[in-house]
């Protein structure tokens, strides 16, 4: 793996088909979006991560010709954004709370949009069906939208943006509002986009876990600057601190507690205020060679499983993108 | 990279490798239009609003006809009446629709997704608005029936369809395009209806000013101005009036600059700019301005220019002594009979009258019952004549038709016209004739019934139909 210029790795030598370069947008006196810059890669999933009015839907919106920057450039396919409609040819985007036509069926919604791609009606339709059986939905092809459940328009919607068959899909929050098993099988489409089509992917998500867990580089954005990119072992990797978790059974937690306190190098043991049942131990002497890290993490588990308490659960801390979102976006804010 | 050196060739023969459509393309504003249709008439609005307004015609055209048996209302006024109405309600139709155009579709989050397609923001307005304007042919055609019925063969049907066709299709656009670029600048749906439905009356108040003020030069100009009042004065004078084309053609100047207006903003100022939020940049307003201020202003000038608003005059009068009779006594009828009768005017002084006028009175004997407007009962509320020389006499026939049961007292004034400002006469009453209008009600006045329930009936078979059509279609594939 190889970082590039902008600090987004590459695969397999892929292409760049999105570089934006010092993108900025203001509304008023705030600035939604400072000096955006980042390159996606062809085939490879990239997460945009950012608490409310972080400027990710800002972003998003200038990447996708809706709305446009007060200053900065980019480029889709090596297409430049001083053209709009052509950069609307090789992009595919499932906006936030997209509405749908509840008269139309989804074929119909999938055909007209091909048209409106300029495919002819034969084109459109044939197309219309590919995407129907691509997305899950050949079944459904000639039901009402108005009666489909939220997971199912989500899928169509995801059909639509990729209708004209484009370079770089957009997906703003795609998974909100759905099961976990609707989410589950919404990500595993998504992946299977990029990868078969080879498409650019930009993932919008507040669900860090999701993003974690199919994207390949991360963006984190804080009051409109990125303050974290690159891919998301990388990013993960950089902000790991010396803080474990561990959960042991409740009858097991005070024996837990006072044996983890008379522990070498722990600092600090006490119960996680965020997590209900976990106990947090801060080392002492954080090092910053990770074989010192492990093998003081190492030498908390082994006093457990010398004491014979169960160990029900274990987790660095640092070691989740949740963990880099909070501490990073709370930086910003202080 | 460096994004300034983007090659313009290369960029196109990528994009051409993407998506190669071989088959032949549609227009994109007609395939927005098709989906606009689509979703206006079945099960759209368009298709509620056109049963709502066959209901209306069918009420007004009863209310017309039963007015007719009791002689109220000419056949020519029912007409012009008739036809301000389906096209007041035509217009409303309209507004209605393109207020919902853009900012409905923002507020259901359907707006995006177009706006996301390389269609070119013009076309997607261009297709919109034919759309919007498609339930006026629908009206007129509904209206069409009705207006045969209520014309009672008078030969004012052909020019009032004709009339009612050319000042519609000219009005119709002009409402829906503003009510497009309403829903341009509005932010929410409720809005757009908000500011809508206020032009809307605002158009309608210069017909609710009192009458001195609509027939006075600054109010008939306010009525020119106005291209909604400007078209009902046209149709009531050229309908109604026998006036011809030629003495009234300068009241159709408004409706024209008004849509080109309205359709020019649209289609080439706000519609290239058509964005998620609603209106443009604040670089729009300026370019907005210095665009259109000078047609405004151009417009203006024309409208004030060619106002015939601009030479009202008025006369002056005298004074004599005269005597009046009646050929008529007493009249017993029902309602909605005619009463005819004559007057006759004598000089009996040794010198000429004055000019003469005549007028009706009609009084209520019981002292609960309506008090009676005599321009609603007779076609010739006051009648003129010249001065009489000694000894001659001048005869006038009169109708009355009587409109509610009861018993009344009619007799004629005869007022010498004053010969100055600071002088007077003195007027002279005839005998009276004392009438007794007996009840008469009718289920069916002239025969309209049918048309009156009929008319909503077959609009409703009709979506009936399309729904089972639609149903077909999605059942089919």
């Amino acid at each position: 793996m190889k970082p590039d210029n902008t600090g987004i790795s590459a695969t397999e030598n892929p292409k760049p088909i999105l570089v934006a370069e010092n993108i900025q947008k203001t509304y008023g006196n705030r600035k939604a979006v400072k000096d955006l810059t980042f390159t996606l890669l062809a085939g490879r999933v990239l997460g945009f991560l950012g608490p409310n009015g972080a400027g990710k839907t800002t972003s998003i919106r200038i990447l996708t010709t809706i709305m446009e920057p007060d200053s900065g450039h980019f480029m889709v396919d090596n297409t430049s954004s001083n053209h709009p409609e052509l950069i609307r040819r090789k992009i595919g985007v499932l906006p936030e709370n997209l509405g749908f036509p509840r008269q139309m069926t989804a074929f119909e919604y999938l055909r007209y949009f091909g048209q409106l791609y300029s495919l002819s009606p034969k084109e459109a339709g044939t197309n219309a069906f590919r995407l129907l059986n691509e997305v899950g939905l050949e079944n459904r092809a000639k039901s009402l939208i108005g009666s489909f459940s939220h997971g199912m328009r989500q899928r169509l919607g995801i059909a639509r943006a990729l209708v004209n068959n484009p370079v770089v899909v957009f997906l703003d929050e795609p998974t909100l509002g759905l099961d976990p098993r609707g989410q589950q099988e919404l990500l595993q489409l998504i992946q299977r986009i990029a990868r078969e089509h080879q498409t650019g992917v930009i993932l919008c998500s507040h669900m860090l876990s999701e993003i974690e867990g199919i994207c390949d580089d991360v963006i984190i954005l804080s009051s409109g600057q990125v303050v974290a990119q690159g891919p998301v072992q990388n990013v993960v990797g950089n902000i790991q601190r010396n803080v474990a978790r561990v959960r042991v059974p409740a009858a097991n937690v005070e024996a837990s507690l006072e044996l983890l306190r008379s522990l070498q190098n722990v600092f600090k043991v006490s119960l996680s205020p965020q997590m209900q049942g976990w106990i947090s131990v801060e080392f002492a002497d954080f090092d910053e060679t990770i074989s010192q890290n492990e093998k003081a993490r190492n030498s908390l588990l082994k006093a457990l499983i010398q004491a014979e308490i169960p160990v029900l659960s274990y987790e660095a801390e640092g070691g989740r993108l949740q963990d880099v979102f909070l501490q990073l976006t709370e930086e910003v804010i202080k | 990279m460096n994004l300034t050196s983007v090659n313009e060739k290369d960029a196109q023969g990528m994009m051409a490798d993407r998506a190669v459509p071989k088959g032949h393309a549609r227009p994109a504003w007609w395939l927005v239009f098709t989906r606009e249709m689509a979703d206006l008439w079945i099960g759209g609005k368009a298709l509620n609003m056109i049963l709502i307004y066959s209901v209306l015609l069918g009420v007004m055209v009863y209310v017309y006809s039963y007015n007719s048996e009791l002689s109220l209302i000419p056949p020519k006024e029912m007409v012009y009446e008739m036809l301000k109405n389906a096209m007041a309600v035509s217009l409303f139709i309209g507004l209605v629709i393109g207020a919902d155009m853009l900012s409905g579709e923002r507020e259901r989050n359907t707006l995006e997704s177009v706006l996301l397609t390389p269609v070119k923001r013009g076309q997607i307005v261009f297709g919109k608005f034919l759309a919007g304007i498609s339930p006026w042919p629908a009206a007129l055609i509904i209206a069409i029936p009705y207006l045969i019925v209520i014309s009672q063969g008078d030969e004012v049907l052909g020019p009032a369809i004709l009339w009612g066709a050319i000042t519609g299709s000219v009005l119709v656009p002009a409402y829906t395009g503003l009510g497009m670029l309403v829903s341009f600048w509005s932010s929410s749906n409720k809005v757009s209806y908000f500011v809508s439905l206020g032009i809307y009356i605002l158009f309608l108040v210069p017909a609710q000013l009192p009458g001195r003020a609509q027939t006075g030069a600054a109010g008939q100009f306010l009525q020119w101005v106005n291209p909604l009042a400007a078209v009902n004065h046209f149709l009531s004078k050229h309908l109604v009036n026998y006036r011809t084309l030629a003495e009234f053609w300068t009241w159709l100047i408004s409706p024209v600059v008004f849509v080109v207006l309205i359709l020019g903003i649209l289609f080439f100022i706000a519609g290239p700019g058509l964005r998620l939020e609603a209106g443009r940049s604040s670089k729009f307003l300026k370019r907005l301005w210095s665009r259109s201020s000078a047609s405004i202003f151009l417009a203006f000038i024309l409208l004030a220019g060619a106002s015939p608003a601009m030479g009202f005059q008025t006369g002056n009068a005298q004074a004599e002594d005269l005597t009046i009779s009646i050929d008529l006594d007493t009249a017993v009828v029902k309602s909605g009979d005619k009463v005819e009768f004559n007057t006759v005017v004598t000089n009996n002084g040794s010198s000429q009258s004055l000019p003469l006028i005549v007028a009706m009175n009609i009084i209520n004997l019981n002292a609960q019952g309506d008090v009676v407007d005599p321009e609603d009962w007779s076609p010739q509320r006051t009648q003129y004549s010249q001065p009489l020389s000694p000894g001659a006499s001048v005869s006038h026939a009169w109708i009355i038709n009587t409109i509610l049961d009861g018993d009344y007292m009619v007799y004629m004034t005869l007022i010498p016209a004053p010969g100055s400002q600071d002088t007077t006469s003195h007027p002279v009453a005839s005998p009276g004739i004392h009438l007794t209008v007996t009840p008469f009600t009718r289920i069916n006045p002239g025969g309209v019934l049918p048309y009156a329930i009929g008319g909503p009936v077959i609009v409703l078979i009709g979506i009936l139909v399309l729904y089972r059509m639609r149903r077909k279609q999605i059942d089919n594939g």
